[in-house]
């Protein structure tokens, strides 16, 4: 087998003078094309993702909302919501740059592999994070509109004279839960599929290069 | 500045252009995918470029950069070609030196080399161009020691195509 590979190697060797041979200015105007790599789409489905999560931030603190929050007594719960939200988005944005910066093609295959799972990583925590805030937030939201809310107080007493107290929050809580669990598990494929396209072969790389470490 | 950073760029990718079509006919079994990798590598070389510093010889850079790009950047066009389709030019053998049984062993052997994983493929790689398993080892981001380990592996892998 050694041998044959030396083979190989003389072969392999003469074959240069049969590779296509490219001119100064085939290769001038390469440079200035647009990449294809999958950092690139990284990078794009990340900003689409900050921009996404600070959008529905967004929407939900035009002042009309705000008005609704106080009137359902859920107005500093939420402030306190929206305050850590901003500074831990904050965060993970300035995570995600450096991160991003890291990636650096002239380091061993290992390492650039290792650096472009921790950015992916990095934003897949982003994502998480504005789950379970966007969770909490539908838990208060809910929480405030049949406790204070007009048409929240209707639903309640309409559902109490059909049957009692207990029964009513049980169904409450368990509607609730199937909500969150769909929505999250939902997220949770698009996310697999997504980045199971983008990321599949070079996990595998990178689980092969590790995999003779231990 | 710029424009002789290009120029000096250029220059030494054309004298050293080689390497990477070495890389791409190991990588892709079309000719449209391999101008694909080749313009991927020429892109992300060129971005490397700035940093390239001198202290390493520029053809010994270029492993590296092309390498990389083949084994974590490069998506495979979605018209991937299962079978051999023997369309890359280093692999191209003709059909006159057919009869010759040490080309069609040749033959054999490129076919086994080209259904390795992307990273057998690059230690072959490495070998073919005569790297020491010191440069394999920098290059790959593993020790000497797996190195050497995982070259037997590929060898006993390549056997095993060979002889099923």
């Amino acid at each position: 087998m050694v041998d044959e590979l030396e083979l190989l190697k003389k072969d392999w060797q003469k074959k240069e003078a049969h590779l296509p041979k490219l001119s100064y200015d085939d290769i001038y105007k390469m440079i200035w094309k647009k990449s294809s790599s999958i950092v690139k789409w990284i990078f794009y489905i990340s900003i689409i993702e900050f921009v996404f999560w600070a959008g529905i931030n967004i929407i939900f603190s035009d002042p009309e909302s705000m008005q609704e929050l106080k009137a359902m007594h859920i107005y500093n719960a939420m402030m306190v919501l929206n305050f850590v939200n901003y500074g831990v988005i904050l965060y993970f944005i300035y995570q995600f740059y450096t991160n991003y910066k890291k990636i650096s093609f002239t380091d061993s295959s290992k390492k650039l592999m290792k650096t472009i799972l921790d950015v992916k990583k990095t934003v897949t925590h982003y994502v998480w994070f504005n789950l379970i805030i966007f969770t909490i937030t539908m838990v208060i939201s809910i929480y405030g509109v049949l406790i204070y809310g007009q048409e929240g107080k209707q639903i309640v007493e309409a559902a109490l004279q059909d049957s009692n107290e207990v029964t009513f929050w049980v169904m409450v809580a368990i509607v609730s839960i199937i909500f969150t669990a769909v929505l999250l598990l939902l997220i949770w494929l698009f996310y697999k599929l997504l980045y199971g396209i983008l990321l599949k072969r070079l996990k595998e790389n990178y689980n092969e290069l590790k995999k003779l470490e231990v | 500045m710029n424009k002789e950073l290009e120029h000096r760029f250029v220059t030494e990718l054309e004298n050293n252009q080689n390497i990477v079509h070495k890389v791409c006919s190991l990588y892709t079994n079309d000719r449209d995918s391999h101008n694909d990798l080749f313009q991927e590598i020429t892109i992300q070389l060129w971005k490397a470029y700035p940093k390239f510093r001198g202290d390493a010889k520029f053809s010994t850079w270029m492993y590296r950069v092309a390498l990389n790009t083949a084994i974590t950047l490069y998506r495979k066009s979605k018209k991937r070609i299962q079978t051999q389709d023997y369309d890359s030019v280093i692999f191209k053998i003709k059909t006159d030196e057919y009869d010759d049984t040490q080309e069609r062993q040749l033959k054999l052997m490129y076919n086994a080399v080209k259904q390795l994983g992307d990273i057998d493929k690059a230690l072959v790689f490495l070998y073919l161009e005569d790297k020491d398993y010191s440069e394999i080892s920098e290059t790959l981001g593993i020790t000497e020691v797996n190195a050497r380990v995982k070259m037997n592996r590929v060898k006993n892998k390549l056997r095993t195509i060979l002889n099923p």
